[in-house]
């Protein structure tokens, strides 16, 4: 769900930037003019907890785990536009502190998880809960509805962004340059795995919080719901223990939840690059497609291999609709959810043989999760620790102005977006290497951490894109006979090399930069005093949220004997973020006294830092230069 | 001009509907060093939030040097910023205190509220970070600290403004035997009457060196009163505020003998 760099282009986000940009703006706003003082405080704990709860694995039916991003919660304890500005700062920390997510991508990211996610969240718990109590239980299965709603949106938009990609932007011999996927295919894959699983880690978390908040402190939760009824003192919930869902009623609420999907209806009329083998011979849609590609006349025939594969992945519901069935989008409504249920069955049948073969690796399993999450909580401190003492050491990057820094690498990242030609990607790689060197950030953690990575991920992205992406075939796999074609080769190639340079330079970023100082030196680009504010106070809580995550899990872990059943997996997972979130609302509110006794009223006042030196501006020239240079030869 | 620094006239506050305070009153005189004695949950922490004007009583009045504190008089900005200047409070949770990202930054917080010249911001914490020690831990992230170091950063953001009044909340909680010292040390300079000292605690070893006077606290409200000498005497109070239980424990038979403590033994007589 975090875009990386690479997959989307430079113009698509700056479209999303500025599309997020007013959203971000009216945000601002409101809670500047927003009685509550509260708000910086609850705001930065708030993007600090999603940022921890981001790294809960949450065990799912099927012996797999998922990551919740946080948004529902977020848009029902803090409304939609709190809500905006926290999921925000909780992406730009993960993108900029961790390489989680692309920079160049942070605006589209934001735009749909941050903005969608929160308005459609706060929309579908608003319209779900309606007038009912605080306490009702309704309010719980309004708030699970909310957080699968918006991750599921919220996905849905991602994955246009990323089809359009291959209509839109393609080098001189039509190999697309970034995402190589058209919305035929990208929407399916992104719905399949946030229908499910993603899905479902949304709604375990937002609805079991919200049950946390029933039996904790209900009044958190009036800010959203005006129209509730008044709830006396001693009106309490009627549920004692934390209800979260059977795996029946799970599945049950999966099922019902798909038939809700309108998923085909979107993908109506043939796109650029998303015809069927049947469009080459139709002498209409040849029409349309010559005049679609600047008057190239199409093959006579379609090209074998279109043909074959289609045969292959349509045959049994060709064009995503049964015969049987005479609406276009009711078909293809059923053969999403046919393909949905494939795809549960093979994973199912994937995750038994894998128990049948090691027994015991699925008892451990079944308890390791606990384990795996204070791991990675762990892991996150440990990143953001070793990164501080690389900042602190000697080397080039290190001695840079943390603007010029952020600004220059930030070009460089920009230009390896940018470019079409491969070459030119290499030489900014190669300027990333040379940079790592004098900066004494060692090869062996870049191999480790950043290029077998990213060929790992963007690898897989990738694989298919060789055969899919239409064009002249160069070779052929035996006994499949699937084509390699030519622009699929380079689609794959942009896409893994841009992946590369961009995970490269943003991991010298990380590794070579003080925070502190760089946090501090916003201002002199004119950064809004309380997203500054916010953003050091997230920073600096993330941690204590990291350790307070940490020690929860490992002291249950020490409790834990035996094997312990789904349920009650899931619910200790939601009962440790509810526990966190508990916190997080304590400590914003003591964070917020501590702020007034020290003459806080509202409008916080930073020190700017010190004017950029002549050296610095020399500095951030030659960056800048090389980034143009960049883009010149590449375009 | 009066010689009270605060006024407390039967103050009661509730917190979710359980009270905290109960009716209390009490006066503090300037140059003073009181410390409120009391079990966990007696009212302390609430008491040390009403004085700093955090929270406001739901009865009662509280006035600081003659003026009432209440919520209006607080909303006038000449009023505000005056008393934040002349009273600090240091927090229990030193997390919660430090909530800029790094030393520095959380030093320069106070006087850049109050709208210090960012030059004399720049000098003041220069400053105290040389008179505190800490001028080594400068660009330090509060997640890189000690609890030791947090401790004193804490104390240092409230100093940074000079403040006449300081409310301290458990200083040396739950701190090794050298931080701990470290804290005690500067209560004892502040023993000379220009500050003064208000400081919430259940550690009665470090009593007879920073406070003047002890207010023992019991259900939010005090139930005994004293100079430190006359309430570690007084053992009956001490268990009835629950900050002594009876216990078993065996005396050392060294050289230095028997070192004085009040507690009390059960059975076999002392």
């Amino acid at each position: 769900m975090h875009i990386p760099d690479g997959y989307l282009s430079p113009s698509t986000c700056a479209a999303l930037a500025a599309a997020a940009a007013p959203f971000w703006y009216v945000a601002l706003q409101r809670v500047k003019s927003a009685l509550h003082t509260r708000l910086i405080p609850l705001i930065s704990l708030f993007a600090a907890f999603s940022f921890v709860v981001m790294m809960f694995n949450l065990p799912l039916p099927g012996g797999t785990t998922g990551h919740a991003v946080g948004m529902g919660v977020a848009a029902i304890v803090l409304g939609p536009w709190a809500s905006i500005l926290a999921i925000s700062i909780a992406l730009t920390i993960q993108a900029v502190l961790f390489g989680d997510g692309g920079i160049t991508a942070i605006g589209a990211n934001c735009f749909n998880m941050a903005i969608v996610g929160s308005l459609v969240g706060y929309a579908t718990y608003r319209l779900i809960a309606w007038r009912a109590a605080l306490s009702s239980a309704r309010r719980v299965a309004a708030a699970g509805l909310a957080g699968y709603t918006a991750i599921n949106v919220a996905a849905l938009c991602a994955a246009i962004e990323f089809g359009v990609q291959p209509l839109l932007f393609r080098d001189a011999s039509g190999a697309p340059l970034y995402a190589p996927y058209p919305l035929r295919i990208a929407i399916p894959a992104m719905m399949l795995g946030h229908l499910t699983l993603a899905g479902l880690a949304e709604l375990v978390i937002s609805s079991g919080m919200v049950a946390y908040l029933q039996r904790t402190d209900p009044e958190l939760l009036r800010l959203t719901a005006p129209d509730a009824p008044p709830s006396g003192e001693l009106v309490r919930p009627a549920n004692n223990g934390m209800r979260l869902p059977t795996p029946r009623k799970l599945w049950l609420g999966l099922a019902a939840l798909l038939i809700l999907t309108p998923l085909g209806i979107l993908a109506a009329g043939s796109a650029w690059g998303e015809w069927s083998a049947r469009d080459f011979a139709d002498p209409q849609v040849r029409r349309e497609i010559a005049a679609a590609s600047r008057n190239l006349a199409p093959p006579p025939a379609a090209p074998r291999g279109l043909a074959r594969l289609s045969s292959i992945w349509t045959a049994p519901l060709s064009r995503y609709a049964p015969p049987f069935i005479r609406s276009a989008s009711f078909g293809y409504l059923v053969s999403a959810m046919v393909g949905v249920g494939l795809v549960i069955m093979l994973a199912l049948l994937f995750i038994w043989l894998l128990a049948l073969g090691t027994p015991a690796a699925g008892r451990r399993r079944r308890k390791g999760f606990v384990e795996k999450t204070a791991r990675g909580l762990l892991a996150a401190t440990g990143q953001a620790v070793f990164a501080e003492d690389m900042a602190a050491a000697s080397g080039f990057l290190q001695r840079l102005d943390p603007r010029v820094k952020l600004a220059g690498i930030g070009a460089l990242i920009v230009a390896a977006v940018a470019v079409h030609r491969l070459w030119v990607l290499a030489g900014i790689l190669a300027l990333g290497v040379v940079l790592a060197l004098v900066s004494h950030v060692p090869i062996r953690l870049l191999t480790a951490r950043v290029w077998l990575a990213v060929l790992a991920f963007t690898g897989a992205v990738a694989l298919p894109a060789i055969f899919l992406t239409p064009g002249a075939a160069i070779w052929r796999v035996p006994l499949l006979d699937w084509p390699v074609t030519q622009q699929g080769l380079r689609s794959a190639g942009f896409l893994i090399m841009r992946g590369e340079t961009a995970a490269t330079l943003s991991m010298l970023l990380i590794l070579t930069t003080h925070w502190t100082r760089l946090l501090r030196a916003l201002r002199y680009f004119r950064a809004p005093v309380a997203i500054v504010a916010i953003l050091g106070m997230t920073y600096r809580y993330m941690f204590l949220f990291l350790a307070t995550a940490r020690d929860m899990f490992e002291s249950r872990e020490s409790r834990i004997v035996g094997v312990l059943e789904p349920a009650d997996r899931r619910r200790l997972a939601a009962a440790s973020a509810g526990v966190l979130l508990g916190k997080t609302l304590q400590v914003s509110g003591e964070v917020h006294m501590a702020m007034m006794a020290r003459g806080f009223r509202g409008e916080i006042r930073l020190l700017d830092e010190l004017q950029m030196r002549p050296n610095d501006w020399l500095r951030l020239t030659a960056f800048v230069g090389a980034a143009t240079l960049a883009v010149w030869l590449g375009r | 001009m009066t010689e009270l620094a605060f006024d407390v006239r039967d103050v009661s506050y509730r917190y979710n509907h359980v009270a905290a305070l109960n009716s209390l009153s009490m006066q503090v005189r300037r140059g003073e060093r009181v410390a409120l004695l009391g079990a966990n949950g007696s009212g302390k922490s609430t008491l040390l939030r009403l004085l700093a004007g955090l929270c406001f009583p739901e009865s009662g009045e509280i006035s600081f040097c003659g003026e009432s504190l209440t919520e209006p008089r607080l909303q006038d900005e000449q009023f505000f910023f005056g008393f934040r200047r002349r009273v600090g409070l240091v927090f229990q949770n030193a997390d919660v205190q430090l909530f800029s990202p790094s030393v520095f930054d959380e030093l320069a917080f106070g006087p850049l509220q109050l709208r210090w010249p960012a030059r004399q911001v720049r000098e003041r914490v220069e400053e105290v970070l040389r008179a505190m020690d800490i001028a080594h831990l400068r660009d330090r992230a509060p997640h890189r600290l000690s609890g030791g170091e947090k401790k004193r950063v804490a104390l240092a953001s409230v100093l940074v403004l000079d403040p006449e009044v300081l409310l301290l909340d458990e200083p040396s909680g739950a701190l090794d035997p050298s931080s701990q010292a470290r804290i005690v040390d500067f209560l004892v300079s502040c023993g000379n009457g220009a500050k003064t000292v208000i400081i919430a605690t259940h550690d009665l070893d470090t009593l007879e060196d920073i406070a003047d006077r002890c207010c023992i606290f019991a259900n939010g409200r005090v139930v005994g009163e004293g100079t430190p000498l006359e309430i570690l005497h007084d053992v009956a109070l001490l268990e009835r505020a629950r900050l002594i239980r009876p216990h078993g424990h065996v005396h050392a038979q060294g050289e230095g003998g028997v070192q004085p403590h009040p507690h009390v033994h059960r059975g076999e007589g002392d």
